[in-house]
């Protein structure tokens, strides 16, 4: 009596416990070893002592064989079968096990499977129950299902450092998605407090480990990217075991964080494999808190720049200023000298002049040296006019030389000359209360000194 | 949020970058040159300004309109 409760209950067989059962369940206890007494039995006892008989003559078994066909039901459980050349062999996986399970197995994919044997009472058909499943081959079905995703985006371009977009040097807001109350989000804060406080930073929850964590992650990204007005996105979690962190290797992840408009750097907390995440994502992080320091910049090296920029900038004015200076004390001489170059020619025909009339002088003196007692005080007449002749040239050499630096006035410095065309280049060389003119690029001005201010 | 027009410090630090260059190396009037100066300088004191800010300031997204509230605040929206 007892005994048959028993098997009512672990054969989870609804449905009535036929007539003649509580009567002969003696016969139950001993399992079917008495032959001869046997009566006609129901179809419900031979399933169930076909079923005793099963489990109880075959304990965990491993079976390897090729998949035949494969069915994940609504429930979660899995029905699939394994065959080799000659035989097949019907069995299911229930919704706990296949759980672990990152992909489901292909047809023909050999595989080795662990459970019980077992027969399904109402319909009498032998099942196996596998707690496991691994494929044959040296690989795992997490580095299988890694491989396959992996080939697929690349094939898709979406693995590519070539897509790699830069992060930001000084993100304005930061985008975070991870769980609200895990310890990556408080690295994460704690490291973007620390280094740049002014940062705003927006965070979007999502469950990243368990069943469906990924598409979650890959919703919230989605959202971030789309309203987060942000600059940069880090997608992580702290460490774990390889389950822990299937999410960030499963495909709605690695498309969402191929789709942000926004540069995304992963942080899945572990030092050694690289996620599928890592490898879409515009960088990739050892940890969340790797992540933080990539994402902002340290606040005393900005600032420390700026400090620099300020002096730099004093500087390039106080030498853009020295420059400017350079070329307009040096202007002056570069004109004297072309104008010297253009006046040559002039020269050459007033000394060659001066010469010929010096010779025609002395002939005419040489002539009339009889005649003219003071033939010398007429060469000095000459000599005179000669004189005067090369101050006016030198006059007008010098108010060239006032107008010269043009391309100096015209970026708006004007050259101060005193009456005698001289250029006025030191405070000491203006005399107070006497005129001198500007010469500005268009004209010049009349200008009388009111004081000198001499500079330090 | 954020005001379009207002360079973002990343873009105060690049523009500085640029007129020191073309500081040191560019022809410009003395108004030009001037003018760079100046507008480096507020870039400075700018980023100074906004280093200074001490707090961070975290918000968590509450839905898909861009509705936030401040994490670890009070649980208000904005």
């Amino acid at each position: 009596m007892s005994d048959d409760t028993l098997d009512l209950f672990a054969a989870e067989v609804s449905g009535t416990a036929p007539e003649g059962t509580t009567e002969g369940a003696t016969d139950d206890a001993t399992d079917g070893a008495d032959h001869e007494a046997s009566p006609v039995l129901t179809v419900t006892q031979v399933n169930r002592r076909v079923r005793r008989l099963l489990e109880s003559r075959w304990g965990e078994i491993d079976v390897a064989g090729e998949v035949g066909g494969w069915t994940r039901h609504r429930s979660g459980h899995c029905y699939f079968g394994i065959k080799d050349e000659s035989a097949q062999l019907d069995c299911v996986i229930f919704r706990d096990d296949a759980r672990q399970l990152p992909i489901d197995p292909e047809v023909g994919m050999e595989i080795r499977v662990t459970g019980r044997l077992t027969l399904y009472e109402p319909q009498g058909r032998y099942q196996f129950v596998a707690r496991r499943v691994v494929p044959l081959g040296d690989e795992g079905f997490f580095q299988l299902a890694f491989e396959t995703l992996r080939l697929r985006l690349t094939e898709e371009g979406l693995i590519d450092p070539a897509r790699r977009r830069p992060i930001p040097r000084v993100p304005r807001r930061v985008g975070v998605v991870t769980s609200t109350t895990g310890a990556a989000l408080r690295d994460i804060l704690k490291v973007i407090a620390r280094r740049a406080p002014w940062t705003e930073v927006v965070v979007a929850g999502a469950r990243v480990q368990g069943e469906g964590a990924s598409r979650e992650i890959a919703r919230a990204l989605e959202r971030i990217d789309r309203v987060g007005d942000l600059d940069v996105v880090i997608v992580g979690r702290g460490g774990g075991s390889l389950e822990d962190l299937w999410a960030f290797n499963e495909e709605p992840v690695a498309r969402a964080i191929a789709a942000c408009s926004t540069p995304v750097i992963s942080a899945v907390g572990h030092e050694t494999d690289h996620t599928i995440a890592d490898l879409v994502a515009d960088l990739r992080a050892p940890t969340p808190s790797a992540a933080a320091e990539a994402a902002v910049p340290d606040g005393d090296a900005i600032a420390a720049y700026i400090q620099r920029a300020r002096r730099e900038l004093e500087g390039s004015l106080r030498r853009w200023v020295e420059r400017r200076e350079v070329l307009v004390d040096s202007a002056p001489h570069r004109l004297a000298r072309s104008l010297e170059r253009r006046l040559d020619p002039a020269r050459q025909r007033v000394r060659s002049a001066s010469q010929g009339m010096r010779f025609a002088l002395r002939g005419a003196l040489d002539r009339r040296r009889q005649e003219l007692a003071r033939g010398d005080r007429l060469e000095a007449v000459v000599r005179g006019r000669l004189e005067r002749i090369r101050a006016r040239l030198h006059r007008a050499a010098a108010r060239l030389d006032a107008l010269s630096p043009l391309a100096t006035l015209e970026r708006g410095f004007a050259v101060p000359v005193d009456a005698e065309g001289t250029i006025l280049r030191r405070v000491e060389a203006f005399v107070p209360g006497s005129e001198f003119h500007l010469h500005l690029v268009d004209g010049r001005v009349r200008a009388r000194v009111e004081a000198r201010e001499p500079g330090e | 949020m954020h005001d379009e027009d207002e360079p973002t410090l990343e873009e105060r630090i690049r523009r500085l970058e640029e007129i020191l260059g073309s500081l040191e190396n560019d022809e410009h009037t003395l108004d030009e040159a001037l003018a760079l100066f100046e507008e480096g300088i507020s870039h400075v004191r700018t980023s100074e300004a906004l280093l200074d800010r001490a707090v961070l300031r975290v918000e968590e997204l509450l839905d898909d309109e861009g509705g936030t509230r401040p994490l670890d605040g009070p649980g208000e929206s904005s």
